[in-house]
């Protein structure tokens, strides 16, 4: 019986290891392809093109979850004209331009403006798109402040790095405000809504997109033109891309296609349902909120099961005599227990494939982010469960004659994994619900979904609204299954 | 047992460092009435223990043969239950040499798990396996040492419990048992492998008073068969009855042995009047 629980248990981590690996081999055939890609030349190529995750109209998501946008229908019409595919890498904007420099991805379109300081970095194409830059407020403060000079004292948001956080510091002078910088539009609408800011200022089809959109907001003042949208490589790199890419802009100006394009988005189009209403919201939501759920269940799946296999590994040799495998488990369970997820992300994403020359796939760097994390902690579950049990346990099954590794099998694990069952519980809900930081490397998991949705209609509280209900919901049907399973198991 | 200095095994003599030389020999025991077989089971010479600067055992000489009943009886903190544990090497032994049979315990190339087959223990606090049947407690050993196939390990743990009269309780978890039970049970699994000699360590120590006498009957009717059994214990009655010999520990070494009508009807070292004193 005893026997049965335990290879049951232990065929279910290999199964879930035997997961990965076929992930794994998934994997492997598209990067060699891709390495293949860049030395060939002609019709058929694919290039891995980064972009902003929010950035509407010119990078969101559309009610089906897809990728969509000015940028991505440029791009996808040149893809076309001239004969290459394009991978996305929806990755948010600063990522986006990391990911072209560690050789990530091999473009960037991100609604990027041309300046200087760029052009010292990245090969912009020809100019596809003149932005301009607009001031917007409530509507109720609308009938106090129509424009820069009546900003005096008051507070505007501006984007952080971006055109309009310089052009609001070259008029700071002049009209005496105060500058906060922000990380996204989002950010932006909401501080201004909610009265932290008095008035934000954004490129003008953004702001005017999210009106459309019902943000609530106003646009005030007179737009100011800021310069010019271009598509951009690693400097000295992909120049045939690049050509490409303004071979096929000439084609879709002279073809009228390129109009069609920015006509769809800033031309107020309706697309049949109602936005407005919340339940409008989940039917036009809920697609790429289910598949973000899908993913966030998925690499919590496969991370939990390598979690537990090098948790237990760990685990065991902090218990060791020997001191050499205690030292290396109390090295890693401090390394991992001791610093932020957040970090390892970011290392496993941008830093690694700069140290090995490879780019790693973002399952890749997600799964092993949560499973060295989450290793760290079930080490010390296990430890705690089986120094735990009972001496006299051990002792009556070695005074029968039985080693010390029997010993453990037999007697002292079933016993230590009854005592942990509810500890590891937890440690997977933890898990499930740390696999949401994985959205700052552009994993498309579930909270990263709504971040884009509410990045293209900015109804930020009822989206994450949402989104808390449909975790709540999966993390409360895992645990009832995993209380099943307890039971079933461990009774 | 007979606790013997080797040079000197029939005389017998009060305490010295070496623990008083009392006989051993074969032939009828005057206690018990049993035949005590010539073959020496358990050999100890100079068994010290020390745990640090705590110096548990200080120096343990002595013989047991087959079929003999040894009990060792003591004051807490004598060493009796340290001394019951180095004769399987539950405790590392810190000096002096044991030997069970044709096996020296303190021989490091001596795979102490074979060694250990031979020896059944049983423990104070029973010390069962609650994750498994009273059954698979039994059959886990000859199972997993490759003795018997699963169906001919069943069975054996059947007659095992047959034996112990608790043949029903087969299936029974056991936290579903009384104390008695599950300490039935709990020599039923020792004596799985066959073992050459049982251990008891303070075996009803932790029953409840009215269930002592079954768990005494079970050790009795094993006497009666011919195991050879080392037992500490404070059941001074059960000691004079089913004992060929007697040993009274104190301070880490052994004061007095002897016949129970020795130990118990003439006393001879003040330490033992004592303790007889406080406990019959």
């Amino acid at each position: 019986m005893r026997e049965t629980r335990f290879r049951t248990a232990v065929r279910t981590l290999l199964a879930a290891m035997a997961a990965l690996g076929v992930l794994l081999l998934g994997i492997a055939p598209a990067a060699s392809a891709a390495t293949l890609a860049e030395g060939e030349s002609g019709s058929g190529e694919t290039y891995t093109i980064a972009t902003d995750t929010t950035f509407a109209p010119f990078e969101f998501r559309d009610s089906s979850g897809n990728l969509t946008g000015i940028d991505i229908d440029i791009m996808e019409a040149i893809a076309e004209d001239q004969g290459f595919e394009v991978e996305w890498q929806s990755l948010g904007f600063n990522a986006a331009l990391q990911a072209v420099q560690s050789g990530q991805a091999d473009g960037v379109i991100a609604g990027m403006g041309i300046t200087d300081e760029r052009a010292e970095i990245f090969d912009f194409s020809e100019p596809y798109f003149t932005g301009t830059l607009t001031l917007a407020t409530t509507e109720a403060n609308a009938e106090e402040i129509a424009g820069w000079e009546d900003l005096g004292g008051k507070t505007l948001a501006v984007k952080t790095g971006s055109l309009s956080e310089e052009e609001a510091k070259a008029q700071q002078e002049e009209y005496g405000f105060e500058i906060t910088s922000l990380d996204q539009t989002t950010t932006m609408v909401e501080s201004v809504k909610s009265g932290s800011a008095d008035a934000l200022m954004d490129d003008y089809p953004i702001i005017a997109y999210g009106v459309e959109q019902g943000s609530g907001l106003v646009t005030i003042g007179e737009e100011i033109p800021t310069g010019d949208y271009g598509f951009a490589v690693n400097k000295g790199q992909n120049a045939e891309l690049l050509q490409k890419f303004d071979a096929g802009l000439a084609e879709l100006q002279e073809s009228g296609e390129y109009d069609e394009i920015v006509g769809t988005y800033l031309g107020g189009e309706d697309d049949g349902v109602d936005k407005s209403s919340f339940w409008g919201l989940i039917v036009t939501a809920l697609p790429a909120l289910l598949s973000g759920l899908g993913n966030t269940l998925l690499v919590t799946g496969i991370s939990f099961a390598l979690a537990m296999i090098l948790g237990l590994a760990f685990g065991f040799m902090k218990i060791a005599s020997n001191p050499v495998l205690r030292g290396i488990a109390v090295t890693f369970i401090s390394i991992f227990r001791g610093t932020p997820i957040l970090v390892w992300a970011f290392f496993f994403y941008f830093g690694l494939p700069q140290l090995i020359g490879t780019p790693v796939n973002i399952w890749v760097a997600g799964v092993m982010t949560l499973t060295f994390n989450g290793a760290a902690y079930i080490a010390e579950i296990v430890r705690g469960a089986v120094q735990s049990v009972d001496p006299g346990q051990a002792e009556a099954s070695r005074s029968l004659g039985l080693g010390h590794g029997k010993t453990m099998q037999r007697v002292v694990l079933p016993q230590a994994f009854k005592m942990m069952t509810p500890s590891l519980i937890n440690q997977l809900v933890i898990m499930l619900k740390d696999s949401s930081l994985l959205l700052a490397i552009g994993f498309a998991e579930l909270l990263y979904q709504a971040q884009q949705i509410y990045a293209a209609n900015f109804r930020v509280t009822e989206v994450l609204l949402i989104a808390a209900l449909l975790y709540f919901i999966a993390i409360t049907a895992l645990t009832q299954l995993a209380n099943y399973v307890d039971r079933k198991v461990n009774k | 047992m007979s606790a013997s200095a080797p040079e000197t095994p029939e005389t017998p003599g009060p305490g010295n460092d070496g623990g008083p030389v009392t006989s051993g020999t074969p032939g009828t025991s005057p206690g018990t009435g049993r035949t005590i077989g010539e073959t020496v089971v358990v050999d100890v010479q100079d068994l010290k223990k020390s745990f640090g600067d705590n110096h548990v055992l200080t120096g343990i000489t002595g013989q047991i043969r087959e079929r003999q009943v040894v009990c060792v009886i003591g004051p807490s903190g004598s060493g009796k239950s340290t001394f019951l544990r180095c004769l399987n090497r539950l405790e590392e032994i810190s000096g002096g040499t044991v030997r069970i049979g044709d096996y020296d315990l303190t021989d490091p190339k001596v795979d102490i798990n074979k060694v250990r087959r031979h020896i059944g223990m049983v423990f104070q606090q029973f010390n069962l396996f609650p994750h498994m049947t009273v059954a698979e407690n039994i059959m886990l050993a000859p199972v997993e040492l490759g003795n018997l196939s699963k169906a001919e390990a069943r069975q054996r743990a059947e007659e095992l419990l047959d034996r112990v009269g608790l043949a029903d309780k087969a299936d029974a978890r056991p936290a579903s048992l009384s104390g008695g039970q599950k300490q039935r049970v709990a020599i039923a699994r020792a004596l799985a492998m066959s073992p050459q000699i049982m251990l008891f360590d303070e075996a009803t120590s932790a029953l409840d008073p009215e269930m002592v006498g079954e768990v005494l009957q079970v050790i009795r009717d094993l006497a009666e068969e011919g195991m050879t059994m080392v037992l500490v214990t404070h059941e001074m009655g059960f000691a004079r009855e089913v004992a060929d010999r007697v040993l009274f520990m104190d301070g880490g070494k052994i004061v007095e042995a002897g016949t129970p009508s020795e130990i118990f009807d003439n006393p001879q070292q003040p330490r033992l009047q004592e303790f007889l004193s406080k406990v019959l």
